[in-house]
């Protein structure tokens, strides 16, 4: 009796080790790291308006920075807002509403009035794509680098060094993925399909679907 | 019926059992490890192509160095090469104590390593990936890194040094 009792007991263990493997293996549901809190903020939009990080809950937000004063050829993020905004149709996001905030980090001249300009000469819709900044440089440091992880110095000549990049951020206020300078992939590629996996995580992960989702990721089962 | 069991040494059985509880208790302390105390291991952050990643005005690496992100908050960027000579770039790097530096590293030509002395940063740098790591210097002094990967007759000159002011 006990005899058939170990054996029961090491079949059970071998198989949830097997098990293990092969969802590490083949991957079955794939999601996207939860990486760390996004910051909070207050800043003023292109309107005048503000916009603060609790206004954005419960929806996917694609962060960029810049400053329009950039200097040709400056690293140009408006071209991959503009693509993944104009592809958003091709992914599958249920009923999840995306935005894209864009973030100067030079509030002496980027007035609300020229970030207004700067959006309607990108053909900008204001009701999902806002321009921000804040006139308190501390605070924008702190939200842009510490937050964001994202670096930008003032030169002094009306130039900054900034590192380009995009940070994506769900519902939850949870930054789910970094986009920094790479030569793999297309950007917008990427960010549309990431914005595809997360749609699906959020529809699916309820109930029994939710620990199966858990399990990827306990095992870093990282969407490419 | 009478089963016949198979004679096991009684040493041989000890080491046996030694081993098992050794293979539990190095899984338990890897999973403490990764889940509870969440020390992470440097992983592959992003991929850059290792021909244009020096030259690049768009890569980091076209002018590597220290940033600072946000007040005792750091990145940097540094470039291991063996072309034109074995070096890092920057070579020296001066930052306050208590600052938390993120090392960004990776090659524009072979492989090398990257090791700073009295702190756990120990990883390879890998043309074609960037390698990071976070580490907090609270203690002034003088932290030299080293290349542990032999990358060529240059190897034992590739070195830098990291100085933390009090």
């Amino acid at each position: 009796m006990n005899k058939y009792v170990l054996n029961g007991l090491y079949t059970v263990i071998g198989i949830v080790v097997i098990a293990a493997f092969a969802f590490k293996v083949f991957q079955p549901i794939q999601v996207l790291p939860r990486m760390r809190l996004s910051p909070a903020y207050n800043f003023i939009d292109q309107d005048g308006q503000p916009l603060t990080s609790e206004t954005l809950r419960g929806q996917f937000v694609l962060y960029s920075f810049t400053y329009t004063h950039c200097p040709a050829p400056c690293y140009n993020i408006s071209d991959t807002m503009q693509e993944v905004q104009s592809r958003l149709g091709e992914v599958d996001l249920g009923s999840i509403p995306v935005s894209f905030v864009t973030i100067s980090v030079d509030p002496d001249r980027d007035t609300p009035e020229v970030l207004n300009a700067y959006g309607k000469e990108l053909g900008a819709d204001f009701d999902q794509w806002r321009f921000v900044t804040t006139t308190n440089k501390a605070l924008l440091k702190t939200i842009v680098g510490s937050g964001f992880e994202t670096y930008y110095e003032d030169k002094g000549d009306g130039n900054f060094a900034l590192d380009p990049g995009f940070v994506l951020v769900d519902g939850w206020g949870i930054i789910r993925a970094e986009y920094r300078y790479t030569t793999e992939v297309s950007d917008a590629d990427r960010i549309l399909r990431h914005l595809g996996v997360l749609a699906e995580e959020v529809q699916n992960s309820t109930g029994t679907a939710k620990l199966a989702y858990e399990a990827a990721h306990l095992f870093l089962c990282y969407a490419p | 019926m009478s089963t016949q069991k198979m004679h096991i040494d009684s040493y041989e059985r000890n080491w046996m059992i030694v081993s098992a509880v050794l293979l539990v208790l190095f899984a338990t302390a890897v999973s403490v490890a990764a889940f509870g105390l969440g020390i992470q291991v440097p992983a592959p952050e992003q991929r850059v192509d290792p021909r244009t990643v020096a030259t690049d005005p768009n890569s980091p690496w076209s002018n590597p160095g220290l940033r600072e992100v946000a007040p005792g908050k750091y990145d940097a960027y540094i470039l291991a090469r063996a072309v034109p000579t074995w070096e890092y770039l920057p070579k020296e790097m001066t930052i306050p104590a208590g600052s938390s530096v993120s090392f960004y590293v990776t090659s524009s030509d072979v492989q090398h390593g990257f090791k700073i002395q009295d702190t756990n940063a120990n990883f390879m740098v890998i043309p074609g990936q960037v390698s990071k790591l976070t580490i907090t210097f609270d203690k002034p002094g003088t932290y030299n890194f080293i290349c542990t990967e032999y990358c060529g007759s240059g190897h034992g000159v590739m070195y830098g040094a990291i100085t933390v002011t009090p």
